[in-house]
């Protein structure tokens, strides 16, 4: 599933960062939404704790998971509905499939779901003879298309209208439009066809209610109405972290994840499902089944210093502020989860087999912090990762970090134990440093580690004496050169 | 008994927890609770709010609906409410091609529009999404359902109430019960919602508090399927160009009953 | 009033004329300066790398030498917040340490932060006919909460033309380590920043971190653009002679 070992994660972020049409595209989504977003918080009727009272609310979920999904289960299945726990995408896949034999499903219809790219459903879909389309009109393109999303709110918005107009005329049959109002009205009229033709819906969920026994979804196209009203069978794939325990604790995280999400005061439609249509609604389901999934989920969740992750709304704000995402866009990271929460959930979810280069290919800024509606710490949890995949960790069953880097890391660490020894190696490096060439005073090019530096900045050279140096040859200065 | 699958899966998750086998924290986060002396206050608030109020209320509702191309009318009572069904019915054309075609809900409020009688002058076909389906069998029921869809995807203009208004953010809420259903206010292409003023509340917190406290609401619930709606269907998926009417409706009016209470 | 000096690797090996500065100012406005002379490193770089063992010893050195200080002053944000912060982390295991390193994090003090705040200074009677601009550094502003010290500091300066420049908060692509082994996406991000520079018509661009700062300035002079990135230190330390 992952594939961000070092040559091809810096390759693809090189390619990135080459493509015009793609560094536009980030930008705008990071000008639009990120300053947007920050705005809406700044008039939270609440104050800005609102962010950390959300924070504290998920996490309660998150530290009384059990009680929570067992309570959702009970409402869901007093009012009719089945549901599945799936230890992992195997047997959720599994399970859709037997649901779709079960109600001799040919046709499906998907809302936009993170959870359902992790799980690969569609492609055990389509190897079962079914035909799954998608319909959030991003995810829509991006499918016809054979790619993957590049950000989680706007899927294919590294595309530009020439390229979907072509997409468009290729797939669809129409002709040749780049205007964007018409493209979408053929999307519109293909996919209606689809929703009223379609025998099962299939849906995330933004978060259950457990309190109720909701499961509810979030979208602004109505797509995901469609999906899940049309046709007779509903299935939502919830991660099984996914869930509040109150209907109020609700009302703030709607609200919350709407400002992160696409800067909005609350998502355009927002629908709460319990259950299938009872038998005296005159539309709906006629079978409602919700699949839990763990997938590597609980294995974070026993970690008391990765789990505020699974906190994460899927919202995509830290997308929209982190300065490498803006540069490298989603498809440099190879992986389903991208940006900030993406550099920790991916090696997460791959059981920290993978994915150094996620976690190491961060500024820690910490706008992605500032940004997130529940004010999950990304910075620290990078930095756990990073040591976990350093020092090595027992119980992921990580090996501490050797070879170079721990060589090099020793020798800085025995340097700067003594001021004598610090002093020798600056004396020595001001020393070599006179080989390299220079301009106007500064180093144009410095050989190892240092040329990632110089290919495009010039070095300040190394002073010819320390300051602290000068301070004791000049004042007195307080302790030896221990 | 619980499944297999189901035992491992939370016997996985307490033991993340670090809860010993079987063992419950004393956590009472989840029982629903009857409303504190705070809440109670509050409800009585909302509800007793004064005319000038609920007038300011609407003047919001308007101003948000704005940038969510959703059109607000205000009319004095539900003949004036009827006549501005029938002015929209006139004024718009099929989007897929076809003659025209009207759906709403079996509801008091749309019922007593008389929308059958007054469409008729038109010459426009209308019908309520009433399934009549108890006490059918399920062969019945299923014809009557594909019957019904065909009905709501055929017309052009669906026609409902709402259980609320959210004057900070635009938004109706929709719950959903026999007669009233949830395809009406989603396949055609024009949406249109007559309430009532006093059915409007401040904000979402509002919302919430009357979904969970309203007496009414109290012993129905949210229902199987809750819906909010603010605005129309939207999307900024190519080049962040916004564009309305995606998948659900392409028009949206409210239409706003002042000067005549539920009843 | 006697305040203890901790100068920063970066400054001490690279930019000495910063530290100077400080000494400059500090003592213009009345204080006496110790400094400390068996320091090197507060143990940044090895904590940021996932390196906690070698942090930590890094970090116990460093308690060993500042401890006996009243108020300890630092001309950088990254190098504050790691021994106001992340040491009460590296510790959390060992309650003595812990207890010491509480004790050190209470009284260090980022150079800005500490005129404004601590001694309640904001004209420190300075001079600087220039057009100038801020770079907010990431840990300075988001980790310490430290963006209008350094402005109010700035604005202070007799004869100064202070423009804010666009996305002044946005990472400048430094990130320590980061901008050597991811270079092309530290370039890729420095390159915005400059030109928000450039925007802003400004002589000068001003932080209050030299890792920013060098990153900055070195491509700004690669660019051959005679802008130059200044410590905030050595903007207060000008004065008409």
């Amino acid at each position: 599933m992952m594939s961000a070992k070092a040559p091809d994660y810096r390759a693809r972020a090189r390619a990135a960062i080459q493509d015009g049409t793609l560094q536009k595209a980030l930008g705008g989504v990071q000008q639009r939404l990120g300053p947007a977003t920050a705005a809406l918080y700044a008039q939270l009727p609440e104050g800005p704790g609102l962010r950390q009272t959300a924070h504290d609310l998920r996490m309660q979920a998150v530290m009384n998971l059990d009680l929570l999904l067992e309570a959702l289960a009970d409402k869901v299945r007093a009012a009719g509905g089945h549901v599945y726990f799936a230890a992992d995408a195997q047997a959720a896949t599994d399970y859709c499939l037997q649901v779709a034999r079960d109600h001799k499903v040919r046709r499906v219809v998907k809302g936009k779901s993170m959870v359902t790219e992790e799980i690969a459903l569609n492609r055990a879909l389509e190897a079962a003879g079914i035909e799954a389309v998608e319909t959030d009109l991003g995810e829509y393109i991006i499918q016809l298309a054979g790619e993957r999303p590049s950000h989680i709110i706007a899927p294919a918005i590294h595309k530009t209208r020439q390229q979907v107009g072509r997409l468009f005329a290729e797939k669809l049959g129409i002709p040749y439009t780049e205007d964007p109002p018409r493209l979408t009205q053929a999307a519109r009229k293909a996919l209606r066809a689809k929703f009223l033709a379609a025998d099962m819906g299939i849906s995330g969920c933004n978060l259950a209610i457990a309190e109720t026994g909701h499961i509810t979804t979030v979208s602004n196209e109505g797509n995901i109405r469609m999906a899940t009203t049309l046709p007779r069978v509903h299935v939502a794939i919830m991660g099984m972290e996914r869930i509040v325990a109150r209907l109020q604790d609700h009302q703030i995280l709607l609200r919350l994840l709407s400002h992160g999400a696409a800067a909005q005061k609350v998502g355009g439609y927002v629908s709460f499902i319990a259950a299938a249509a009872t038998p005296d609604q005159a539309d709906g389901p006629e079978a409602f089944h919700l699949v839990v999934l763990d997938n590597g989920r609980s294995r974070i969740l026993a970690d008391e210093d990765l789990r505020e992750i699974l906190c994460c709304l899927r919202c995509g704000a830290c997308l929209n502020v982190c300065p490498v995402y803006g540069k490298i866009g989603g498809h440099a990271y190879g992986t389903v989860y991208t940006g900030p929460v993406g550099a920790v959930l991916s090696p997460l979810l791959a059981g920290l087999k993978e994915g150094r280069d996620l976690c190491l290919g961060e500024t820690l800024c910490g706008a992605c912090q500032q940004a997130c509606p529940v004010n999950i710490n990304l910075p620290r949890l990078l930095l756990a990762l990073r040591q976990k995949m350093t020092e090595g960790d027992r119980s992921w069953g990580v090996p501490a970090a050797g070879g170079r880097e721990r060589a090099a890391m020793r020798a800085w660490s025995w340097v700067v134990a003594s001021r004598g020894r610090y002093e020798t190696l600056c004396r020595l490096l001001a020393a070599l440093q006179r080989c390299l060439p220079r301009k106007a005073g500064w180093i144009r090019w410095a050989p190892l580690d240092f040329r990632g530096w110089t290919f495009s900045r010039d070095l300040k050279p190394l002073a010819r004496e320390r300051f602290v140096e000068r301070w004791r040859r000049t004042k007195k200065t307080t302790g030896g050169r221990s | 008994m619980k499944a297999d699958h189901e035992s491992a899966f939370l016997g996985r998750v307490r033991k993340a927890l670090g809860r010993p086998g079987g063992v419950r924290p004393a956590w009472t986060g989840l029982r629903g609770r009857d409303a504190d002396a705070a809440t109670l206050a509050e409800l009585a608030r909302i509800r007793g709010r004064s005319r000038e109020e609920r007038l300011g209320l609407l003047a919001r509702l308007e101003s948000e609906a704005v940038p969510l191309k959703l059109t607000v009318r205000r009319v004095t009572d539900a003949r004036q409410a009827a006549q501005a069904v029938v002015d929209l019915v006139a004024a718009g054309e099929p989007e897929w091609g076809g003659a025209k075609r009207v759906v709403g809900w079996r509801h008091p409020l749309i019922t007593a529009l008389d929308l059958g009688a007054r469409l008729a002058q038109l010459a426009v076909p209308y019908s309520e999404s009433d399934p009549a389906l108890e006490g059918q069998s399920s062969e019945d029921r299923r014809e009557r359902r594909a019957a019904l869809r065909r009905e709501v995807a055929d017309a052009f203009v669906g026609v409902t109430a709402a259980d609320y208004a959210v004057a900070a953010t635009g938004t109706l809420a929709l719950k959903t019960r026999p007669g009233q259903a949830r395809s009406v206010s989603l396949l055609p292409t024009t949406h249109v919602a007559v309430i009532y003023l006093e059915q409007i509340v401040a904000d979402l917190r509002e919302l919430y508090l009357l979904l969970e406290h309203d007496p009414g609401g109290k012993t129905e619930g949210l229902t199987n399927c809750l819906t909010f709606i603010s605005g129309l269907s939207k999307t900024g998926d190519i080049e962040f160009i916004m564009i309305h009417g995606v998948h659900g409706p392409r028009e949206m009016h409210l239409v706003v009953i002042t000067d005549e209470a539920a009843p | 009033m006697k305040v203890t000096l901790f100068v920063q690797c970066l400054v001490d090996t690279l930019a000495p004329e910063v530290a100077e500065a400080v000494v400059l100012v500090l003592e213009r406005l009345g204080l006496t300066v110790t400094c400390p002379g068996g320091q090197t490193c507060c143990g940044q770089p090895a904590w940021n790398a996932g390196f906690r063992h070698e942090a930590r010893k890094a970090a116990e050195r460093f308690i060993a030498l500042f401890e006996d200080a009243e108020l300890i002053v630092c001309p950088s944000g990254s190098c504050t917040h790691m021994v106001r912060n992340h040491y009460l982390e590296l510790f959390r295991d060992d309650a003595p340490w812990l207890a010491r390193a509480r004790e050190v994090s209470r009284r260090v003090f980022e150079f800005s932060e500490f005129v404004v705040d601590v001694l309640g200074v904001e004209d420190v009677g300075a001079r600087f006919k220039a057009r100038v601009t801020y770079h907010d550094s990431c840990h300075l502003n988001r980790y310490l909460g430290i963006k209008e010290q350094p402005r109010r500091l700035i604005r202070h300066i007799r004869g100064i033309d202070f423009v804010e420049m666009r996305d002044s908060e946005r990472c400048c692509g430094f990130g320590g380590q980061f901008a050597l082994k991811y270079p092309e996406i530290s370039t890729a991000i420095l390159k915005d920043k400059v030109a928000n520079v450039l925007a802003s018509e400004a002589q000068h661009v001003v932080g209050c971190d030299m890792g920013c700062l060098l990153n900055i300035q070195g491509m700004l002079r690669r660019m051959g653009s005679r802008v130059s990135a200044l410590h905030i230190a050595q903007l207060l330390a000008q004065e008409e002679a």
